[in-house]
């Protein structure tokens, strides 16, 4: 390790500058370790899942540890310290973030990642826990901490204020342990920008919060091309106290997650030439046993095959060895692959394979050494593992106009057995004004005993014009295989012209219901489900809006007129008109004589 | 204080009489002139595109070589389905969208109207946008059948190709939703109101949604090969989509493709005046009709701008063409950073590429309705609307007052507001009221029969109608005091048509063709006034009447469409049951009572002829 192989040489197209930064790297790594003065630990993982319809689920877990003491006394190891700082200065506890794009398709793909708590609503959500004495100064820190965050990240966190700021009751509990500290010192606050575009600007900061910056390990293959190109991507930071039950210390935990679906199809396609032009005839693959099949017709044929790839091939470039903060004895694995057990991988030749695990096989890095899965083309195709989401939701908007409106919610139980307990959350902007008295749930099919009571608690916050927004929390219980779709209508405000945003007229976006379903047991076995949250997509709101470029030329147009009719009617008004003999001759001879007179005036007085 | 006439007007009120006169019938000349003014270059304006977010034709469109393969097989699926069930239909089509990995969904419907059932099965698939929000869609649709009863192969054809070759781009901003409608009538109407929750109890919810709907387009592709395109964009209710979508189909369609576009059926458009008067013409009906003309219609009162593409004619242009501009509007449409907004709404397109719009069309239907409530004025200010007994009483009355003030020497306030004779407002009241009440009768009926018997209940209709103003102008001659007789006719004019006019005014600012073709039709209603003296002049007015009466007008456009008139009336009932057409309301309850007052006051004419009544 001390020395490059020449095979790393050749993989290697830096420039000699950054040759030495990277050897500079290596060796205070090593002086470090050799120290072992690392009180701080780091994990890194990425989980591949080839999800049906062609897709396949990257899942990036990036995770370090280390003591509290150092951290409050802001001795910093691998914790980024531009964060911690941030965390320390408005006195955060406990903080998740969240960036996504996209849906998750569960009808196709299942049941989210990590039981969903890694993903957000579309959008920029946030929440955490501030420690402060009272309401005032929570939500004085609350603000800074977006206003830096927004700073941190380069996202417009800095408007998530009042109006977009809520204080869920029931859907949110800290994951993290706070065995010192008073629960009535903490407060949840949580804020969502559903409009936030979520691009490049926001992964490049995100990606600097790691050791290894993206430079080496499988941060490698954060490309912000192809990651802004998948069909559902997330991208989260958690940080939180994690206490030992045995001996009391306390580490403070960073856990940042990238989950990303591609399209392999199209992720190898666009490898090819950016623009999907019509295949080439014999690269079609057609049904031929229809009557009418030839040269001139095709009936095609989908997923006949699994298609092959590669990392290379759909991530760009392929992973350039371990993060050297992640090597570490016993070795904990890298990579990890979940692919039917039918399908076949081949990893880059040399790769040590990991003992796999409950079907997956997993594979442990080395540093300075590319590493790449190939998965060939497989027909007949296999069948993706796929594990039954919990709960489906979905939500829409009901009737049209510019006055009143309707959500309808449809929530869908697919368990046989067991009825289902979640609590629904959704914070709407003030203006869009919900009438509770319209909020109603519906059973299908409907219970046999006429008690068709699905909602058991509600909490309710109302929203005040231009100062917060509502909060509607209630929790439902889905008996087995059945429907629940929660309605109400809602009112739509007239916004003050200065209240639109700038930006072209799309409509305002309402943030994603949030969908909690608290841990609890299930089925014969009674097996323990953890928390599972669950994030419908944001709907957009069209609001009555003025033509706004219409006003403007009509103020154009009679300030315009204004103008000329004032400078013509002062200057008719203030103008003495005499007839030309009457205008007094000023000459030199005159002027000097006015002067005269002047002085003389001012003497005699 | 009391507003007074000068003296010298009020014994010259003939001449404010003729005033109002000769500036109704000016106001009528003038609007009917400038509607034929408008085709020229001079009133009406190039169409250009007023949302520069849209960019038409800016990019490469790739439709083709393979993919015609594609819809070439697709069209042999198609062709072997044309006579299943609409079940059989939608199972197989959803079968094909499956494949290609889209969300599908299906929707059975039905309606009743005019005792005919119109059910389906409409089947649609949402191509989810790569990185969308499910915030905002766009559609394409083909309806199985289009609005001619053909089945659609070419265009369910080329959107099931569309839907795969859409799905490899990863460019979408918007949810795309491929709808293949049953028909093109009730299917989209059914599908559009199930997406916005509105549906009735006889149309399925559907299963699959996504975001707010910003366009629609809608292909007719019937048959191979094709030589132009007809753009189809009249709504429901006259309603239009914005000019910005329709100039970005025209734009991509003429000058990226080379495909000659023809709108309101005019195959042969060579930009000259008559063609451009004719073509605003059909469009004219199309709207004052308010009904739907393709399954685009239906997508239109939701505030959602929608247009069909059908193809026309035999040529050279093949579904590759068809597809590249589908493909170059969706591109378009893709484009939008907002709903469409920034183009017109309200318009009359004369060609391709020119049109004019609200500002300089509206004033032609509003001068004939302002033309009709000058009349109503007229009739209000002019004596003989007030009663001749009491007008003497009254003078009387006045003069002695005035002696009385004038020997009393004082400045005394007229207590007498309005002075002259008084008028009976009662009975012309009543008539008017009545009448409009009696409108809800046809429209209730028409809506409510069944289409076997509609024919003969018409006819029924008509007699009863011709028949019953007769009738009750021969009651009211009868049973009234002859002094109060004519300003009775008079005033009930007077009331009708101030009615008309001001409705008319309202209505232009909606659906501009509807008030004026009722305006037009209802001008003889401006002269239809008793004239017991000429009998002869009463049966010419008689005559007029009847040729300008709704029944008229309905075996007009029965005429014009080659249907018979019960065809007319069923698609009206079918209109309001399904689309919420609102023409049969207008003619029914504003039109016809107007009509019914009319032929009161001129049958009047003959029972007043015959019992001598009225004469002096």
């Amino acid at each position: 390790m001390t020395s490059f192989s020449p095979r790393s040489l050749q993989w290697l197209p830096f420039s000699p500058k950054s040759l030495i930064s990277r050897l500079f790297t290596t060796i205070t790594l090593f002086l470090c370790l050799a120290g072992s003065t690392f009180a701080d630990t780091y994990d890194e993982n990425l989980l591949l899942q080839p999800l049906s319809g062609q897709f396949l689920l990257a899942s990036f877990n990036f995770k370090s540890h280390g003591p509290i003491q150092s951290f409050n006394k802001q001795l910093f190891e691998l914790f980024p310290r531009s964060l911690g700082q941030i965390l320390q200065y408005t006195h955060t506890r406990e903080l998740h973030l969240r960036f996504a794009l996209g849906r998750w398709d569960s009808e196709l793909w299942g049941a989210q990642p990590g039981d969903g708590q890694n993903a957000g609503g579309t959008g920029v959500e946030l929440w955490a826990w501030v420690e402060a004495e009272n309401d005032i100064e929570a939500e004085a820190r609350w603000t800074s901490l977006n206003n830096a965050l927004s700073g941190l990240f380069c996202a417009s966190l800095n408007f998530i204020d009042s109006t977009r700021t809520i204080r869920p009751v029931m859907s949110f509990s800290p994951t993290g342990d706070f065995p010192h500290m008073n629960k009535t010192d903490l407060f949840l606050l949580h804020g969502t920008l559903p409009k936030e575009p979520v691009c490049t600007e926001n992964l490049t900061p995100f990606l600097k919060l790691l050791p290894c910056k993206g430079k080496s390990g499988i941060s490698t293959l954060l490309d912000g091309h192809k990651l802004f190109d998948a069909s559902f991507q997330s991208m989260s930071i958690d940080v939180r106290p994690i206490c030992s039950p045995i001996n009391g210390h306390c580490d403070i935990e960073i856990q940042q997650n990238i989950d990303m679906v591609l399209d392999i199809s199209r992720s190898l396609q666009r490898k090819d030439s950016p623009v999907p032009r019509p295949r080439d005839q014999h690269e079609l693959v057609c049904d031929t046993t229809k009557s009418y099949a030839s040269d001139e017709y095709c009936y095609p044929l989908d997923n006949s095959f699994d298609l092959p790839w590669s990392l290379s091939d759909l991530f760009g470039r392929s992973i350039a060895g371990s993060c050297p903060f992640a090597v570490k004895e016993p070795q904990t694995p890298h990579v990890c692959i979940a692919a039917p057990h039918d399908r076949q991988v081949h990893p880059t030749e040399g790769t040590e394979i990991f003992a796999s695990q409950d079907g997956k096989q997993c594979f442990i890095l080395r540093e300075n050494q590319i590493f790449d899965i190939a998965l060939p083309k497989q027909e007949p195709p296999t069948t993706p593992l796929r594990q039954e989401p919990l709960l489906y939701a979905e939500r829409s908007f009901t009737g049209h106009g510019q006055e009143h409106g309707g959500v309808k919610t449809v929530l869908r139980n697919p368990s046989l057995k067991d009825s289902i307990e979640v609590v629904y959350l959704e914070s709407l902007p003030w203006f869009m004004k919900p009438y509770l008295h319209t909020l109603n749930a519906r059973l299908l099919p409907p219970p046999l005993d006429g008690d068709g009571d699905v909602i058991s608690e509600l909490y309710y916050r109302p929203a005040l014009d231009r100062k917060r927004g509502t909060q509607l929390e209630a929790k439902l219980v889905i008996p087995a295989n059945s429907v629940v779709i929660v309605t109400y209508d809602f009112e739509k405000a007239v916004l003050r012209y200065t209240e639109y945003p700038p930006d072209a007229n799309r409509g305002f976006d309402v943030a994603s219901a949030i969908i909690t379903i608290p841990p609890h047991r299930r089925g014969s076995d009674r097996r323990n489900v953890p928390a599972t949250s669950i994030r419908t997509t944001s709907l957009l709101l069209s609001l009555p809006t003025p033509d706004f470029s219409m006003p403007y030329n009509v103020i154009i147009f009679t300030s315009t007129i204004m103008a000329l009719a004032f400078g013509s009617i002062i200057n008719l008004l203030i103008r003495r008109f005499v007839a030309v003999d009457e205008v007094q001759r000023m000459d030199i001879k005159g002027k000097i004589m006015g002067l005269i007179g002047k002085v003389k005036k001012t003497k005699a007085e | 204080m009391a507003l007074r006439v000068p003296v010298n007007l009020r014994q010259n009120l003939s001449v404010v009489l003729y005033a109002f006169q000769a500036l109704s019938i000016g106001a009528v000349v003038v609007g009917l002139a400038s509607l034929l003014l408008l085709p020229l270059d001079e009133y009406s304006r190039r169409t250009y595109i007023s949302e520069n977010a849209l960019l038409p034709g800016q990019v490469h469109a790739y439709f083709g070589g393979s993919e015609q393969n594609i819809v070439r097989a697709f069209r042999r699926e198609v062709e072997s389905l044309g006579n299943s069930t609409s079940n059989v239909v939608a199972e197989r089509i959803a079968e094909i969208f499956r494949s290609a990995n889209l969300k599908v969904g299906t929707q059975r419907y039905s309606y009743k109207a005019a005792g005919g059932s119109y059910t389906g099965e409409n089947v649609y698939a949402v191509l989810h946008a790569p990185r969308g929000d499910a915030t905002e869609a766009i559609v394409l649709c083909a309806p199985w059948k289009n609005i001619d009863h053909i089945l659609n192969e070419g265009g369910v054809a080329l959107t099931l190709a569309l839907s795969r070759y859409f799905k490899r781009w990863s460019l979408w901003s918007k949810d795309i939703i491929f709808v293949i409608s049953s028909d093109a009538r009730a299917g989209p109407q059914a599908w559009v109101d199930a997406y916005h929750d509105l549906h009735g109890p006889n149309v399925q919810s559907l299963s699959v949604k996504s975001g707010a709907i910003q366009g629609v387009v809608v292909v007719d592709y019937p048959g191979g090969r094709f030589e132009s395109l007809h753009i189809m964009y009249d709504g429901i209710n006259g309603q239009l989509p914005n000019l910005d979508l329709i100039n970005t189909a025209v734009q991509i369609s003429r000058d990226q493709m080379g495909l000659r576009t023809d709108l309101q059926e005019m195959w042969d458009h060579k930009d000259t005046y008559n063609h451009r008067l004719k073509t605003m013409l059909r469009g004219m009906v199309n709207q004052a009709l308010g009904h739907s003309t393709g399954p685009h219609s239906s997508f239109i009162p939701y505030h959602i701008d929608a247009i069909t593409l059908a193809t026309h004619g035999e040529g050279w242009h093949d579904e590759g063409s068809l597809g590249r501009t589908v493909e170059s509007v969706f591109r378009s449409l893709n484009n939008l950073l907002e709903h469409f907004h920034q183009s017109f709404f309200f318009y009359l397109l004369m060609a391709p590429k020119r049109f004019v719009s609200i500002g300089t069309y509206l004033p032609s239907a509003m001068l004939v309705a302002v033309g009709l409530t000058l009349t109503a004025i007229r009739l209000w200010v002019d004596p003989r609307s007030r009663s001749k007994v009491e007008v003497e009483e009254v003078v009387v009355k006045t003069d002695e007052k005035k002696g009385e003030k004038s020997e009393g020497g004082k400045v005394v306030v007229d207590t007498v507001i309005d002075s002259g004779p008084k008028r009976q407002l009662f009975l012309p009241l009543s008539i008017v009221i009545g009448a409009h009440f009696c409108g809800v009768i046809p429209f209730a009926v028409f809506n409510w029969i069944d289409y076997k018997s509609m024919a003969n209940v018409f006819y029924i209709f008509i007699v009863v109608s011709v028949a019953f103003p007769t009738l009750l102008s021969g009651l009211i001659t009868l049973t009234t005091s002859e002094n109060r007789l004519l300003p009775t006719f008079h005033l009930a004019r007077c009331f009708s048509l101030l009615f008309l006019g001001m409705f008319l005014s309202t209505l232009a600012t909606v659906n501009f063709s509807l008030s004026f073709l009722i305006g037009l039709f209802s001008l003889p209603l401006m002269f239809a006034r008793p004239t017991p003296t000429s009998v002869p002049l009463a049966l010419l007015n008689s005559i007029l009447l009847q040729l300008t009466s709704p029944f008229a007008a309905l075996f007009i456009v029965a005429g014009y469409w080659g249907l018979g008139v019960e065809d007319i009336l069923k698609e009206a009932s079918f209109g309001w049951w399904v689309w919420g057409m609102w023409t049969p309301v207008i003619v029914w309850c504003v039109w016809w009572p107007a009509w019914v007052v009319g032929r009161i006051s001129v049958d009047a004419s003959f029972v007043m002829s015959v019992t001598r009544k009225g004469r002096s």
